[in-house]
C-alpha cells in the first residue's frame, strides 16, 4: 500500500522503527509529549514540521500556518499559559521576527511545555544569509538543546517539553538543515502526556515586568542543574586522553568519522554536548581536566567554543590549548565559522593538532583540472512558466521606458532570484522579510537632498501578510512616493506551497474566506491596481502609468504559482516555434528566448540554429510568444 | 559491504533525486543496515542541482555528508551532475551509474558556458571510475509510459548491478510502498527494465577496473 | 563615446535617450525585444549587442547627414537651404467640406492619404488616431480609419512602432504620416533591408516646431483643459469645445517641449514626398510642399479627381515662411546640443554668417 510521508509520524506504533527526516521526528516527538498546539511561519528547513502536524484531526491537536513568527509564537505561548504543550516552528531568521515577544515572555515565563524550534540553514541552502540562532538564545535567555542526528531530534523534543514544564518557561531545540533534511531510522515511542484539557484559572497572570529578569536568570541556573545529567551530554572514546574534541549537533557524526579516518579513536574523546545552553558546567570540567588540547566542532559558529574557554578561564586548569573557529583550526572552504560544517574540516584539524598528513581519496590535479574545465554550473533559475519572470520582466521594461532609472528593493521569497541573472539582476537591494517597503519609504524621502532616482519595490504575496503591510501604513502616512509591487501567486512557494491569508485555504486544506490584499490596500486609501504578468504588455504599461502618479501605490500581480497550475489541471495550451518564421541568428533578437528570457522551456536547436520550446518542460505560459520579436512563437489551445 | 557504503544520488531538480534516496534508504534499512541520508533541497524546484548522500553501515550511523573522494557509487540523473559529483567525491574505486541525457542549465542557455561533447564525458567517466554504467534511463522511461520515471529505471539498474547487498524483491516491495497506486505498474516496469540491463553484466566485468557500456 | 564593449542598443540609450534627445517617432520599437515604448516614452531594456545596430541607425537622433540622405531621395534636384528641395509650395485643402471639418486645417493630410488609398498607391498607413489628450498610433487601411486620425495631436506619438506589425500584417506599400523626425526616420527605415524598409512607400510630412512631453497630459487634466474637444496653436494655445473657447498662454506650456525638438534643423519634413502645415492666415487652409516626383504625381492625379484643391502661395507670406525657418535653422546650428547633425560646412555658413540673404 502506498504510503504518505507523513502517516508513519502519526500513524506509527510504538516500537515501530520507520525512515525519517529530522522534521518529521521531531513531530512524532511533539506527538509523544502531547502537544495540543502547533503554529508556524513556514521557513526551509523547517516547514515539514507543522506540515506534518497539521495532519492529525484538529480536535487533538490545534495546528496553524500564522503570517509571521511572532503572532505564531503569541498563540502556542497562549496554549502554553492554558497549560497545554504547544510547539512553535520558525526558521532561523524568523527568530528574529519573534525576538521581540520571546525576550519579554521568558521573563514571566509561562506553564505547559512550550518548544520553540528553530531551525537554522548553515551555508544557506535555502536562505539569504546563514545564522546562528543559538547568540539570540542567548540573548533572551532561553535554554537550547541541539539534536545530533535524526533520533535524538525525536527524544530532544519530548525532553525538551519536559524541561520547559520544570522550568517553567520555553526551550528552544535548535535543529540544522542537516537534521531537518536528513533521513534515519527513528524507533517511534509511546504517548507520554494524554491531557488535553485548557484552563486558565482566574489569578494565573502572565505579566512582565524589569525585575522579572530574575525569574529568568534562576530558571537558566535551574536549567543548567537539569542539565547535568540529562543523558543529552555524553562521551565517547578513552577515559583519559589529551585531546578532546567538544561537539554538538551533526557535528558529532562529523567528527567521530574524522577521528575514525585518522585511527585516532585511542587517543581522542569525544565529548558530545547536546543542550548547549546553558552549558552543562560540572560535565564539561570533568573533560576540560587533564586535557593538553580541546578541540571544537559545531554548526556555523563559535558557541559553545566561547562558553567553554570562558569556563576554562573561570577554573584553575593548567595549560589547554583550543582549537576551535576563534582560533581559525576549525575551518571550511569559506573560512571559520562562515560555511557548513563536515567530515573533511574535522580531518584536517584532527590532522593539524595531530601532525598527520593525510590525502583524501580522488583523483591527481591533472585529472581533476580536465574534469572541472568541462562542468559548466547550474544556477538556479525560476521554474517554466514562472509568473515571477514575466513580472520581472515587466518591471524591467518598465524601468527602461520610464527612464528615470528606478531603484528596486527586493525582498524575501522565490522572487529573491530578482537579485541575480535569472531575474534580470533587477533587484538593488534584498535584506529580510518586509525590508523592501521600508527601504522605499525611506529612500523616496531623500528628493529633498538630490536622490533624483524613483523607487519600486517588489515583494511577494506571503511576505505582504507577513511584513508589508506596517511599511505601507508608515509609509502612506508619511507621505511616501513609490510603488509597491506584489507578487502574488496565491501560496507560499518558496517553502512548499502553504496556503496564506489570500489563498482562501486553511492549513487542514479546507476552504476559507480569502483576506483580499486588495482590500486591505485599498482600506489604507492606497491606490492598487491587479494585473496579470502574462499579459506583459500591459503589466509592463501599468507600472509605467503607475511610478508616475504621486504618493504610495500597489500594484498586484496575480497569476498562481506555475507549479501549483501545473499540478492542478493538465495542460490547456501548446507553445511551439513555427521553425518558418524564427529567423535564428540572423534575428536581431539575439536568441531573446533562450540568452535573456531564460525559461527552462525555451532551448536553441545548435543543429537548426533556431529556436525550439522543450515542450516536457515548457508550463505553457505562452509568455514568450508575446515577447517574440518575429512572432515566431505560437500557442495552441488543445483540450 | 564495504563499510560505511557511501552512495550519491545526483541530478537536476525536478528529476525525481528523493524519491529515489527514500526507496534506497528504506531499501537498505528493511536489509538490517544503519542508513543516513543526507538532502539538500531547499531551491530543488529551481533547476538547480540536486544531490543525497546515502550512507549505509552495518555497524554505526554515519553523518550525512560525504567526505571528499569517499563515494562509492554515484548514480547520476544527468551526466554533468555525474562529473560534479564524481569531482567531488569520486575517486578511481568508485562506480558510476548514468543516464547521458543532458539537461541543459539556463547559463548554457544562455550562452555563457558550453556543455561538454557527451562522448568527451562518457569516456573520462571510464577513466576516472572502476565502472562505469550509461544508462539511457530517459529512454527507458519513455517506453515504461512517462520520462519522468527515469529515476526509477536507476534504481533498477543499481539494484541489477549487484552493487547493494539488498534483494531484488526488497527493492520491488519498497517501490510498492513509496509510489502512487495508480502509477505502480509503470514504475515496477521502468524498475524492471533498468534492472534488465545490468543485471548479470557487472558480475562478468568483475574481474579488475573494466568499464562497460550498457549499450 | 565609442565603446567597442557597448552594443547599439546602449548607445542609443547613452547617446539619444538619456540626454532627452529622444523624440519618441517610434523608429527603433517593435522589431526586437529589447526596445519598448509606454507613454510616449521609449526605453531600452537590454543591450543586446548583436543586430549592428538598426535601431540606432534608423533613429533620427543617431548622427545624420542630411545632405546624404538628400541626395538619397531627390538625387541632384535643386535644394533650397531653407525649404528643402521642392518642385512645388501653394495653399490646399481637400476638396471635401466633410472632411475639411474634420481636419486640423485644411484637411490635406487626410484627403492625400485616403486619396492614396483609393488609388492603391498604399495599402496601408502609418497614423496618429485619438485627440489631444492621448494620441494613439494606428495602422489605417481604409478610408473611414484614416478620417478617425484627423487633426493634431501636439504630443510625441511613437507612430514608427507600428511599422513591423504592419509588415507582419502583410502590408506591401505602407504610407507614413508623421513629424519631421518620423520622416527623416522612415527615410533611414528605407535603407534597412533587414527590417524590410522598402516597404514604406510615401511619406507625407508635417510642419512641426516641436512635440509636447507626455507631462502635458497631466497639465491638461490639471488645469480641467482635457474637456475641450480640439487644440490648435495659432500662436498661444487655443482649446475648442462646444461649451466655448479658452485661450492660454503658450508659455505656460513651453516647459513641455522636448529637449529633442529644441535642437531639430528640420521644421518642414524636408525629406518628405509632400509636406503639410498651417497657413499660419486662413484656417481653413494648408501649406503643401510638393517635394519628390512621387509626390508630385499624386498631387496632380489627387488636384484632377477634386481631393484637393491647390491656390496660389502669397509672396509676401512666404517670406514670412522663410525667414521663421531660416531662424530656426540658424538658431539650432548655433546650439551645440545639436551634435547629431552632420551639415556640410557651405550649409552652414549660409545660415551662420550674416545672415544669409533671407
Ligand atoms: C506636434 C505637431 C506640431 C506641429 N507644429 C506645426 C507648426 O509649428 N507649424 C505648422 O504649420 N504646422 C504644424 N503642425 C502641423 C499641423 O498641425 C497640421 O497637422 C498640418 O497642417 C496638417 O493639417 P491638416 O488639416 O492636413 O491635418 P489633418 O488632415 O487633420 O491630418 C493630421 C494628420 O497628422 C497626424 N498627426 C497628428 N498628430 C500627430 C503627431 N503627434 N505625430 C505625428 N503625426 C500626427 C495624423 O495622423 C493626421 O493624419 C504640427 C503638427 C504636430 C503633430
Amino acid at each position: 500500500m502506498h504510503k504518505m510521508g507523513w502517516q508513519d509520524v502519526i500513524e506509527g506504533r510504538p516500537g515501530d522503527r520507520v525512515l525519517l527526516n529530522g522534521n518529521e521526528a521531531i513531530a512524532r516527538g511533539a506527538l509523544e509529549a502531547g502537544v495540543r498546539y502547533a503554529s508556524s511561519y513556514p521557513g526551509s528547513p523547517s516547514s515539514e514540521i507543522v506540515q506534518t502536524l497539521s495532519k492529525v484531526p484538529d480536535s487533538e491537536l490545534y495546528a496553524e500556518w500564522s503570517v509571521n513568527e511572532i503572532v505564531s509564537l503569541e498563540g502556542a505561548t497562549a496554549a502554553s499559559f492554558a497549560g497545554l504543550r504547544a510547539i512553535c516552528v520558525m526558521k532561523a531568521d524568523g527568530l528574529n521576527v519573534a525576538l521581540d515577544f520571546l525576550t519579554s515572555m521568558n521573563l514571566g515565563g509561562c506553564k505547559g511545555g512550550l518548544v520553540v524550534t528553530v531551525a537554522d540553514d548553515p551555508q544557506g541552502h535555502s536562505s539569504v544569509k546563514e545564522y546562528d540562532s543559538r547568540y539570540l538564545a542567548k540573548a533572551a535567555m532561553v535554554p537550547v538543546l541541539e539534536p545530533s542526528t535524526v533520533e535524538e531530534a525525536r527524544a530532544m523534543a519530548i525532553a525538551a517539553f519536559n524541561f520547559s514544564e520544570q522550568i517553567k518557561g520555553p526551550v528552544i531545540l535548535r535543529s540544522v538543515t542537516r537534521i531537518s533534511h536528513s533521513r534515519g531510522l527513528v524507533e517511534l515511542g509511546k504517548s507520554v502526556r494524554e491531557d488535553k484539557t485548557a484552563s486558565l484559572p482566574a489569578g494565573d497572570r502572565f505579566l512582565t515586568k524589569t525585575i522579572f529578569h530574575m525569574k529568568a536568570r534562576d530558571r537558566l541556573i535551574k536549567a543548567a542543574g537539569i542539565f547535568e545529567d540529562c543523558g543529552f551530554n555524553y562521551s565517547e572514546g578513552p577515559d583519559k586522553a589529551d585531546t578532546a574534541v567538544f561537539c554538538s549537533g551533526t557535528s558529532l557524526l562529523y567528527a567521530r568519522e574524522a577521528i575514525e579516518t585518522l585511527g585516532l579513536n585511542d587517543e581522542i574523546k569525544l565529548v558530545k554536548v547536546g543542550t548547549t545552553f546553558p552549558l552543562p558546567e560540572k560535565f564539561i570540567l570533568s573533560h576540560l581536566r587533564g586535557l593538553k588540547n580541546a578541540i571544537f566542532a559545531e554548526e556555523v559558529r563559535s558557541f559553545i567554543e566561547e562558553g567553554i574557554v570562558l569556563l576554562y578561564a573561570r577554573n584553575n586548569l593548567g595549560k589547554i590549548c583550543f582549537y576551535g573557529k576563534l582560533s581559525g583550526d576549525v575551518a571550511g572552504v569559506r573560512g571559520p565559522a562562515c560555511g557548513e560544517m563536515n567530515v573533511d574540516i574535522m580531518i584536517k584539524a584532527l590532522a593539524k593538532v595531530y601532525g598527520i598528513h593525510y590525502e583524501a581519496p580522488g583523483y591527481t590535479p591533472e585529472k581533476t583540472a580536465e574534469l572541472s574545465a568541462l562542468v559548466p554550473p547550474r544556477e538556479y533559475a525560476m521554474c517554466p512558466g514562472c509568473p515571477h519572470r514575466a513580472s520581472f520582466w515587466a518591471v524591467k521594461t518598465a524601468i527602461a521606458v520610464d527612464g528615470r532609472n528606478s531603484i528596486v528593493a527586493g525582498d524575501i521569497g522565490c522572487y529573491c532570484l530578482g537579485a541575480w541573472d535569472t531575474g534580470f539582476n533587477l533587484f538593488d537591494t534584498l535584506h529580510c522579510m518586509g525590508a523592501g517597503p521600508g527601504i522605499a519609504s525611506g529612500l523616496s524621502k531623500l528628493g529633498r537632498f538630490g536622490l533624483k532616482r524613483p523607487t519600486v519595490t517588489i515583494v511577494g504575496d506571503s511576505t505582504f501578510y507577513h511584513a508589508v503591510i506596517p511599511g505601507l501604513i508608515n509609509g502612506q502616512y508619511s507621505g511616501s512616493d513609490y510603488l509597491c509591487v506584489v507578487l502574488d501567486n496565491s501560496v507560499t512557494a518558496m517553502t512548499g506551497h502553504q496556503p496564506h491569508p489570500g489563498s482562501g485555504i486553511s492549513v487542514y486544506g479546507r476552504p476559507v474566506n480569502a483576506i483580499k490584499i486588495e482590500d486591505i490596500v485599498r482600506g489604507l486609501g492606497i491606490p492598487c491596481k491587479i494585473v496579470d504578468p502574462y499579459d506583459n504588455f500591459l503589466a509592463a504599461e501599468t507600472i509605467c502609468a503607475m511610478v508616475r502618479e504621486p504618493g504610495i501605490k500597489v500594484l498586484i500581480f496575480r497569476r498562481e504559482c506555475a507549479l501549483v497550475a501545473a499540478r492542478k489541471q493538465r495542460r490547456k495550451r501548446r507553445v511551439y516555434v513555427d521553425q518558418s518564421l524564427c529567423r535564428g541568428d540572423a534575428c536581431g533578437c539575439g536568441r531573446f528566448c533562450v540568452s535573456v528570457w531564460g525559461c527552462p522551456g525555451n532551448i536553441w536547436d545548435h543543429k537548426t540554429g533556431k529556436a525550439n520550446i522543450d515542450e516536457a518542460v515548457c508550463a505553457g505560459c505562452g509568455v514568450c510568444a508575446s515577447l517574440c520579436p518575429a512572432g515566431a512563437i505560437v500557442v495552441e489551445e488543445v483540450e | 559491504m564495504k563499510d560505511p557504503l557511501n552512495l550519491a544520488i545526483t541530478g537536476v531538480g525536478g528529476q525525481g533525486n528523493i524519491l529515489v534516496s527514500e526507496i534506497l534508504a528504506k531499501a537498505a534499512s528493511a536489509v538490517g543496515l544503519k542508513v543516513t541520508v543526507g538532502e539538500s533541497y531547499g531551491m530543488s524546484q529551481r533547476g538547480g542541482s540536486v544531490s543525497s548522500h546515502i550512507r549505509i553501515s552495518r555497524k554505526s550511523l554515519y553523518g550525512p555528508i560525504i567526505p571528499k573522494g569517499c563515494a562509492d557509487i554515484i548514480v547520476a540523473f544527468e551526466p554533468v551532475e555525474a562529473a560534479r559529483a564524481a569531482l567531488e567525491l569520486g575517486s578511481p574505486r568508485v562506480k558510476i551509474i548514468v543516464n547521458p541525457r543532458p539537461v541543459y542549465p539556463v547559463d548554457v542557455q544562455m550562452g555563457k558556458y558550453n556543455y561538454p561533447e557527451i562522448g568527451a564525458l562518457l569516456k573520462i567517466f571510464k577513466e576516472i571510475s572502476a565502472q562505469a554504467l550509461i544508462i539511457e534511463s530517459t529512454d527507458l522511461a519513455l517506453q515504461a509510459g512517462d520520462p519522468v520515471v527515469q529515476n526509477i529505471v536507476m534504481v533498477g539498474a543499481l539494484a541489477g548491478s549487484g552493487y547493494l547487498p539488498i534483494a531484488n524483491e526488497i527493492f520491488k516491495k519498497v517501490i510498492t510502498e513509496v509510489v502512487p497506486q495508480k502509477a505502480l505498474r509503470m514504475n515496477l516496469n521502468a524498475y524492471e527494465m533498468g534492472f534488465a540491463k545490468t543485471n548479470g553484466l557487472v558480475n562478468e566485468a568483475k574481474s579488475g577496473v573494466c568499464p562497460i557500456t550498457v549499450p | 563615446m565609442n565603446n567597442s564593449e557597448q552594443g547599439y542598443g546602449a548607445r542609443l540609450k547613452e547617446e539619444v535617450i538619456d540626454p532627452g534627445f529622444c523624440s519618441v517617432c517610434g523608429a527603433c520599437v517593435g522589431f526586437c525585444p529589447y526596445i519598448k515604448t509606454f507613454g510616449e516614452r521609449v526605453g531600452v531594456i537590454h543591450d543586446c549587442k548583436v543586430c549592428e545596430g538598426v535601431c540606432y541607425r534608423v533613429c533620427p537622433r543617431s548622427p545624420t547627414q542630411y545632405h546624404v540622405l538628400r541626395q538619397e531621395v531627390f538625387g541632384a534636384s535643386e535644394h533650397d537651404p531653407v525649404f528643402g528641395a521642392y518642385k512645388a509650395i501653394c495653399f490646399a485643402r481637400a476638396g471635401s467640406e466633410h472632411l475639411r471639418s474634420r481636419g486640423q486645417y485644411g484637411g490635406v493630410v487626410t484627403a492625400l492619404v485616403t486619396f492614396a488609398l483609393k488609388q492603391g498607391i498604399i495599402d496601408g498607413a502609418l497614423m496618429t488616431g485619438g485627440n489631444f489628450t492621448k494620441a494613439i498610433p494606428t495602422l489605417v487601411s481604409s478610408v473611414s480609419d484614416a478620417l478617425q486620425c484627423a487633426g493634431s495631436k501636439y504630443t510625441s506619438s511613437p507612430t514608427l512602432g507600428l511599422f513591423q506589425e504592419a509588415v507582419k500584417e502583410g502590408y506591401q506599400k505602407i504610407g507614413v504620416v508623421g513629424r519631421p523626425c518620423q520622416i527623416t526616420a522612415c527615410r533611414k527605415i528605407q535603407k534597412a533591408s533587414e527590417i524590410s524598409g522598402g516597404k514604406i512607400s510615401l511619406v507625407i510630412g508635417l510642419f512641426c516646431m516641436g512635440s509636447l512631453l507626455p507631462e502635458f497630459y497631466s497639465f491638461l487634466k490639471e488645469n480641467h483643459l482635457d474637456r475641450y474637444e480640439r487644440m490648435d496653436i495659432p500662436k498661444d494655445i487655443l482649446f475648442q469645445g462646444a461649451g466655448g473657447d479658452v485661450m492660454i498662454p503658450f508659455e505656460d506650456v513651453r516647459r513641455f517641449i522636448r529637449l529633442s525638438c529644441l535642437s531639430c534643423y528640420d521644421p518642414l519634413s524636408e525629406l518628405a514626398d509632400v509636406s503639410v502645415g498651417s497657413t499660419e492666415h486662413d484656417p481653413g487652409w494648408n501649406t503643401l510642399i510638393v517635394r519628390t516626383a512621387k509626390g508630385m504625381d499624386m498631387v496632380e492625379k489627387a488636384r484632377f479627381t477634386g481631393d484637393i484643391e491647390t491656390k496660389a502661395y502669397p509672396p509676401d507670406l512666404l517670406n514670412v515662411l522663410r525667414e521663421a525657418v531660416f531662424n530656426r535653422k540658424k538658431r539650432v546650428l548655433e546650439c551645440p546640443e545639436s551634435m547629431y547633425l552632420d551639415v556640410p560646412p557651405r550649409e552652414k555658413d549660409y545660415f551662420l554668417t550674416a545672415g544669409g540673404d533671407a
